[in-house]
């Protein structure tokens, strides 16, 4: 694969991932520009024969939470959630909505892992490297993220889930 | 069992190996027995694997926005720093060195003036023969008129075998492609009688090399490395081995001589 396509294909992978982020398609792509141009300042840093895909990654990830630490000190306020790109129905939309809420209630140290291994692009080692931590902390972060976004998604599903249901019944 | 009893399935890594499909198949169907007999975890699996499901398709969402334009200008410029980072750490690689100093000593006898000094420049420089056809080569890429024969990049060992019975002489494909080219297509052209093995190479950027050898005649002149540039395109040519070897690509004059370390070596 040439060096262009390569990169063509991880510049799609870290649309979605940003898009993940930042549950919004604008700021997805400013957060995809930013860290190109990082990429590109940083050029000299990459070596070449090592793997494309995480050094990318990892400037998108340290983008984001810096970007994340500024905004936190502009406004406490929690950003409203916006509506994420219609794809299914209502109640898919729902569910969505709840776990990209319940995301946001987890630390940034689970919430990413669990993205990552969502794209499905890479494998346990390599979405390791692109948050820069040991294989086994990944893995422990992961699991327990995972475990941690079942419980708030059961906690929040209960109420939700009965009001929608009660009221479709009502229709 | 109290629920503070029960393990916590995100800590199991064969569940979360099975939920990403990462575990070995021979252990798939231990973990769905398992699981057929544990609810807990069933129900762990069937969620994480739901939340992925959700939040994979919400991500594959983006493939579904249009280019952005901008990006597009990033990515390919992105692209170029670091070809030209790969050409770099090829170029000052211990390998490549190591090949360009050789090519250096060889020429060292005739001392740096002469290797960047003689053929320089346009107005009415005469080159020997096989350069002048290799440019010829490579500026009308694939000259059809002195053809005899052609390869293809996957008929290499063949072609070799039969270029070097042509040319009475074993010859041997350049291996470039630790600088980043592959061979495309290999000719065998007849100038003036002789046999020329032409090779044409290109990277993932479209830049072209092309490559010549041609049978030295005792009679001949023996050239050391000569760097030369005419319209554009660098030429670096020698002889080594009972061989005239000639190679042009439109570079700088640093990457010519690296390029014709690699060819050398």
């Amino acid at each position: 694969m040439s060096l262009k396509t390569e990169l063509h294909t991880h510049v799609g992978s870290l649309r979605r991932y940003a898009l993940v982020l930042t549950r919004d398609p604008v700021a997805a792509d400013d957060l995809v520009q930013e860290t190109l141009l990082k990429a590109i300042a940083k050029s000299d840093t990459f070596q070449p024969g090592s793997n494309l895909r995480p050094w990318l990654f990892r400037i998108l990830h340290n983008t984001h939470v810096s970007e994340l630490r500024r905004a936190k000190t502009r406004t406490d306020a929690a950003p409203d959630l916006p509506d994420p790109v219609a794809r299914d129905c209502q109640h898919t939309q729902l569910e969505l909505k709840q776990v990209l809420g319940a995301l946001d209630q987890l630390p940034e140290a689970q919430r990413m892992p669990i993205i990552l291994i969502a794209l499905r692009e890479m494998s346990y080692a390599e979405a390791a490297r692109c948050l820069d931590v040991p294989l086994g902390t990944f893995m422990s972060r992961l699991g327990r993220g995972r475990e941690a976004l079942r419980r708030i998604v059961q906690g929040v599903g209960a109420g939700k889930l009965t009001i929608l249901k009660r009221k479709e019944g009502d229709a | 069992m109290t629920r503070t009893d029960t393990p916590d399935p995100g800590l199991d890594p064969d569940l979360m190996a099975y939920v990403d499909g990462t575990l070995a198949p021979e252990r798939m169907a231990e973990i769905e027995a398992r699981l057929a007999h544990d609810a807990q975890a069933r129900e762990a699996v069937a969620q994480w694997r739901h939340f992925g499901n959700l939040l994979h398709d919400y991500a594959a969402s983006a493939d579904d926005r249009p280019e952005n334009l901008q990006i597009a200008a990033l990515e390919r410029q992105l692209a170029r720093k670091l070809q030209k980072r790969r050409w770099r750490v090829v170029a000052f690689g211990p390998v490549v060195q190591r090949i360009a100093a050789s090519v250096l000593l060889f020429a060292a006898g005739w001392g740096t003036h002469a290797l960047y000094g003689s053929g320089t420049g346009n107005g009415g420089t005469v080159y020997p023969q096989f350069v002048s056809h290799t440019l010829a080569e490579h500026t009308a890429y694939k000259l059809a008129a002195f053809e005899r024969a052609s390869f293809e990049a996957y008929e290499m060992d063949a072609a070799l075998d039969w270029m070097s019975q042509q040319m009475q002489q074993k010859i041997d494909s350049p291996k470039l492609d630790r600088l980043g080219y592959q061979v495309e297509t290999a000719r065998l052209a007849v100038v003036d009688n002789q046999p020329v093995a032409v090779f044409y190479y290109r990277n993932p950027d479209n830049e072209r090399i092309t490559v010549s050898m041609t049978p030295r005649a005792l009679e001949q002149p023996d050239y050391s490395l000569r760097v030369a540039e005419r319209d554009g395109e660098r030429m670096a040519y020698w002889s080594s081995e009972g061989l005239h070897y000639a190679v042009i690509a439109a570079t700088d004059a640093g990457s010519i001589t690296t390029l014709a370390a690699a060819v050398q070596e």
